[in-house]
């Protein structure tokens, strides 16, 4: 299956999956949480991945970051084919083309917010580029919050700080897990914001799974799934789109 | 709920195991040492009954100078039953049999190359071959014949291999009496195939050559043994022994020859065991670091799951008791596993010393020593858990929804306590130090361990400093700075952690300081107040009978170069009713090798009956110039001696000093040292030679030199040294355990943080050098820690115990090999941990909760 080709300018994939299953254990334990799903991912553009639980939509995440491994299919980050690389291969790639958000933040307690936002750079042996690290405080807004430790501030600073670690780097994709579920709504819609704000003003890449109608509805395009497969997808969407296609598809399957 | 918190319990096997094996190995080096002890001691218990079968009463001469310990000397008989008093007991009324024996120690056997049998301390006894072998109850004739010749002797099987000769072979013998050449006419051992009783060897001669050679004159016994007739009890026979003896002798029933007899060896078994079970102990005192922490870790852990518990409805006992019943179980069953492995190493242990010689049965495992280990392993568990456990009980249920992770509690409380605890300790030192106080187990081992626990206490608070500041050497790289931030992360755990490993460095370098100071303090004394270049000295090893002929001293005196020479003849007396050992030699002459003043009175060559003592025993005494004490020898007669002299303090001599004449009751007539100063350096070399060739029939006396004498003054220093170093060995092994602990927790704990890492491009290899970096520096820290406190300790120690004759000397080689040891234990203890992290599954570490 294909996605139809998107209303606005077609541009080179930043990430693509070809055919893709995966499946858990064997004989009747097995579950296909991956049915032949094809996605393409386009260079500068926020996509939001929706569905139900136990749809595989952070399954779909986790191979296209080079997390999880496919049983069968291709996925590739950029130029890069992720299947059949080795651990040294996926741990290259995550250093030099992905960048990560959790939902839990993720931050390491031992260091301030700027040591965690310069960690994949420190740990990639790359000197920071000072301008773009202003620019990326600028963009979260850290600016008087740089030495402080991840116990120091609070949760929306913290998803703040971990957006920015992800930015730093300028990765291929940034792939954001429900970045915002455990915000609240006010700090929920600033990380979406400079979310967009990146992908409009640096043409940053960003793969967001989340439930949240209205999550989706920052993102320039959103793409269901439901028992494994692509379903359906929406560009531009608002949240009352996204809402009723969630119905539909709930009275679809 | 208990059920629940049990599986719980076994959730974390691995960690369980690993902190148990401190347990289990004190356990098992606590048991081992008490089982084997008990084997051996029962083997020789039984043994000696055998021997001593035929024996229900033994008489012995009284002696007022108290035995020399160690060296035989136990064995070496100076007062003999006459003739004629062994002649009163013939008759004895209700005796069925009374027989004179000839048994002493120091009979030295000259080997096939030319050197003395060694003994490593049993005694090499000389006797009188028994007049009926058939009738003997214990010896048997292996091969050969009795000696019927004055010139014959038969030799026990194990001195004879050791010798390398047999029947028919001449052998030379040292005696009271220089050497002198017998042949071997048979060879002897005890019945069932036994060669010693306990490693002792003996040489077995006629009766008058014995009585000669071995008791200094003919028509002596050293004892007399009486066999009861039928119906007559030891007690009986005892009294009436005693009755014709009168109060001159030592009358003693069979059993208590057998105790007297055992008695001996125990004194040497028991230092066997004990430093066995200190092992046991410092082992399971490390451990008790190990299970403390484990069980503290487990618990942060599973605050949520006891908060749960909590919120159900479970009350604190039912936590509290939960708690200490998963460390009971533990403790337990690892006392039972280390009591086994005790009970095989015992049963190793005795089989090694069956072999050389020691007797042994079956294993002797005594109630009280399964009891005791059982009860000391799970005891030292269960508080090691108490604090954990009662931390465990204060979970407040609304933990359940919070976030795991806590800040830590602020460490001014305890860094306090922990100061003060360690300012009693300091002060209770001082009050030794200025002899305040005098008891040593209360100012001493008090102090050391209120500023030991102190220093756990105080170690949480210096943890993030030190260990940031070693740091520094790993903080140019990612990796490197993470493990040093994981580091001072939970300032606790890692000073713990460390405790465990502080413990033995402090010992060892307590102990290191305290002998390298005792070292160059006697190289100091050797070269300020030794003014000798040349030493003759006898084997320390070769017992209280080794030496030469004072009279080889007018033979040194004539070789050209030397310049002045004094022989030392030393030995064990009772003066002024003191025990007390007195040194025989030309006093003037010792004026100038040891640079001796007067304190009162003159130092002149000594007349008989004269004395000059030294400036300790005046002091303890209070004799004065003029004063008269009396000396009462070994062999000789009482004497009073007149004080010519006392001696201005001195580091070389600190015995009195008498004339040579009056030396002829010492215990051997033969000088054990002597010094010798040469007139020129260049006649050092010469005079050596000739002093070679002079005392080349010898082989138990070595020329020697100052230099020389250091280094073998200070043998048993290295050796105390190579025990402690075996003590440290086992104390690290315990701390990597407890690193290796540390870090699987951590790893565990901090699952989604690793996770992250790699998600973010943290490849394996750093992931693992991030987690070696951290175990190096919690192994460094501990070591640090031990270094600086066992250094103070030795400094203190050198201080109390020091007077002017220690020089305090830091041994920095030793402390830098320690320093090297901790990297490579850091290094071995991160290899599982480092695994476990570098294999983490980073999905899975991400999606960890």
């Amino acid at each position: 299956m294909t996605i139809a080709a998107p209303a606005r300018q077609i541009t080179a994939a930043a990430a693509r999956a070809d055919g893709v299953w995966k499946v858990y254990g064997t004989g009747e334990a097995q579950v296909v949480a991956l049915r032949e799903v094809s996605v393409e991912l386009q260079r500068g553009r926020f996509t939001a991945i929706m569905g139900p639980s136990g749809s595989g939509k952070s399954t779909l995440m986790h191979c296209l970051a080079g997390l999880d491994s496919v049983t069968r299919g291709q996925v590739y980050v950029g130029d890069t084919q992720l299947t059949g690389l080795n651990d040294a291969g996926l741990t290259k790639l995550r250093r030099e083309k992905v960048g990560f958000i959790f939902q839990q933040f993720n931050l390491l307690p031992t260091l301030t917010a700027e040591e965690n936002i310069l960690l994949p750079l420190a740990i990639a042996g790359r000197k920071p580029d000072r301008a773009w690290f202003q620019t990326v405080i600028d963009t979260v807004g850290l600016g008087d919050r740089l030495s402080h430790r991840p116990s120091q501030l609070s949760g929306g600073q913290q998803q703040r700080v971990a957006c920015a670690r992800a930015l730093v780097s300028r990765p291929e994709v940034i792939f954001a897990d429900e970045p915002t579920g455990n915000l609240d709504s006010r700090s929920g819609g600033e990380v979406l914001n400079f979310l967009r704000q990146s992908v409009i003003d640096h043409g940053q890449t960003i793969v967001m799974v989340t439930h949240d109608a209205t999550a989706a509805s920052f993102a320039d395009r959103v793409i269901f799934l439901a028992d494994g497969s692509v379903v359906d997808s929406l560009d531009d969407p608002t949240a009352e789109r996204v809402l009723d296609t969630i119905k539909r598809i709930g009275a679809d399957h | 709920m208990l059920k629940a918190m049990l599986r719980g319990l076994f959730a974390h096997k691995l960690r369980l195991i690993l902190s148990a094996l401190a347990i289990i190995l004190g356990t098992a080096f606590m048991s081992a040492a008490f089982v084997s002890g008990d084997t051996i001691s029962k083997g020789f218990t039984d043994l000696f009954s055998t021997i001593n079968e035929d024996i229900d009463a033994q008489v012995t001469a009284k002696s007022d100078v108290p035995s020399l310990e160690g060296g035989g000397g136990e064995a070496l008989v100076t007062k003999v039953v006459p003739q004629d008093v062994a002649d009163k007991l013939k008759g004895l009324d209700g005796a069925e049999s009374v027989t004179p024996q000839v048994v002493s120690d120091g009979a030295r056997v000259i080997g096939k190359d030319g050197k003395v049998v060694a003994s490593n301390g049993p005694p090499r006894l000389g006797g009188a071959w028994p007049a009926n072998i058939n009738e003997d109850p214990n010896l048997e004739l292996r091969l050969g014949t009795g000696p019927t010749a004055p010139d014959q002797v038969v030799l026990s099987a194990n001195l004879a291999k050791s010798a390398g000769v047999t029947v028919g072979d001449k052998v030379e013998i040292i005696t009271l009496q220089p050497r002198r050449t017998f042949t071997v006419s048979g060879i002897s051992g005890y019945k069932g195939g036994r060669d010693s009783l306990g490693g002792e060897t003996f040489v077995y001669f006629t009766l008058p050559v014995a009585q000669e050679l071995m008791l200094g004159t003919t028509g002596v016994y050293s004892n007399v043994d009486i066999k009861a007739a039928p119906g007559v009890s030891q007690e009986t026979l005892k009294q009436r022994a005693q009755a014709v003896v009168g109060d001159g002798y030592t009358v003693r029933t069979g059993e208590e020859t057998s105790q007297e007899q055992a008695s001996g060896i125990q004194s040497f078994l028991s230092i066997f065991s004990t430093g066995l079970a200190v092992f046991g102990f410092l082992a399971l005192f490390t451990g008790a670091f190990l299970i403390f922490n484990t069980f503290s870790m487990l618990i942060a852990q599973r605050t949520r799951e006891l908060a749960l518990y909590r919120s159900f409805g479970a009350n604190r006992g039912q936590v509290l008791r939960s708690v200490l019943l998963e460390s009971l179980l533990l403790g337990l069953a690892a006392s039972i596993v280390g009591l086994l492995i005790g009970f095989g190493l015992g049963w190793l242990l005795t089989r090694l010393l069956r072999s050389t010689g020691f007797p042994g049965g079956a294993l002797v495992i005594s109630p009280w020593v399964v009891i005791g280990t059982l009860f000391a392993g799970t005891i030292i568990t269960v508080l090691s858990a108490l604090a954990p456990a009662l931390r465990a009980s204060r979970v407040a249920p609304i933990e359940a929804m919070r976030d795991a992770a806590k800040p830590d509690k602020p460490l001014r409380r305890l860094t306090t306590f922990g100061l003060i605890l360690m300012a009693v300790g300091i002060a209770l030192l001082i009050l030794k130090g200025t002899k305040t106080l005098e008891d040593n187990v209360l100012t001493l081992g008090g102090g050391c361990l209120f500023i030991f626990i102190g220093a756990v206490m105080v170690a949480p608070a210096l943890s993030r400093p030190i260990t940031g500041t070693i740091g520094k050497l790993v903080d140019w790289a990612t990796p490197g700075r993470l493990g040093v931030r994981n580091t001072g992360r939970n300032p606790r755990r890692t000073a713990l952690t460390a405790a465990a490993l502080m413990i033995g460095v402090t010992l060892a370098t307590g102990a290191g300081v305290f002998a390298s100071s005792v070292k160059a303090g006697l190289s100091d004394i050797f070269a300020s107040e030794l003014n000798a270049d040349l030493i003759l000295q006898t084997d320390f090893t070769a017992g209280p009978t080794a030496g030469f002929q004072p009279a080889l001293m007018d033979q040194v005196r004539q070789i050209p170069g030397v310049s002045t020479a004094a022989a030392l003849q030393t030995d064990g007396v009772k003066l002024a009713n003191r025990d007390e050992f007195v040194v025989a030699t030309d006093a003037k002459a010792a004026q100038t090798l040891f640079t001796l003043e007067p304190r009162e009175g003159e130092i002149r060559e000594l007349n008989s009956g004269e004395i000059i003592l030294n400036d300790g025993f005046a002091t303890k005494t209070g004799l004065k110039v003029g004063d008269t004490a009396t000396m009462q020898t070994a062999r000789g007669e009482a004497k009073d001696l007149k004080v010519i002299g006392i001696l201005a303090s001195s580091q070389v001599v600190t015995n009195p000093l008498i004339s040579p004449a009056d030396a002829s009751g010492f215990r051997s007539p033969l000088a054990q040292q002597a010094y010798i100063k040469v007139t020129d350096p260049a006649q050092i070399e010469p005079v050596r030679t000739q002093l070679k060739t002079l005392v080349a029939d010898n082989p138990e006396v070595s020329v020697s030199d100052p230099s020389a004498q250091i280094k073998q003054a200070t043998t048993f220093l290295d050796l105390m040294l190579n025990v402690l170093n075996v003590l440290l060995g086992l104390t690290i092994l315990v701390a990597v355990l407890g690193v290796i602990n540390t870090l699987l927790l951590s790893v565990f704990e901090r699952t989604r943080e690793l996770g992250l890492l790699r998600a973010i491009g943290m490849n394996r290899s750093r992931m693992g050098w991030m987690i070696t970096v951290e175990a190096v520096l919690i192994s460094v820290f501990g070591a640090l820690l031990g270094m600086v406190l066992g250094t103070a300790l030795g400094i203190t120690l050198v201080k109390i115990f020091g007077g002017n004759f220690l020089k305090l000397t830091i041994p920095w080689g030793y402390l830098i090999a320690t320093l090297v040891l901790a990297v490579i234990a850091g290094l071995i203890a991160a290899l599982l941990p480092a695994w476990r992290a570098a294999r983490l599954n980073v999905l899975q570490a991400i999606a960890y909760e």
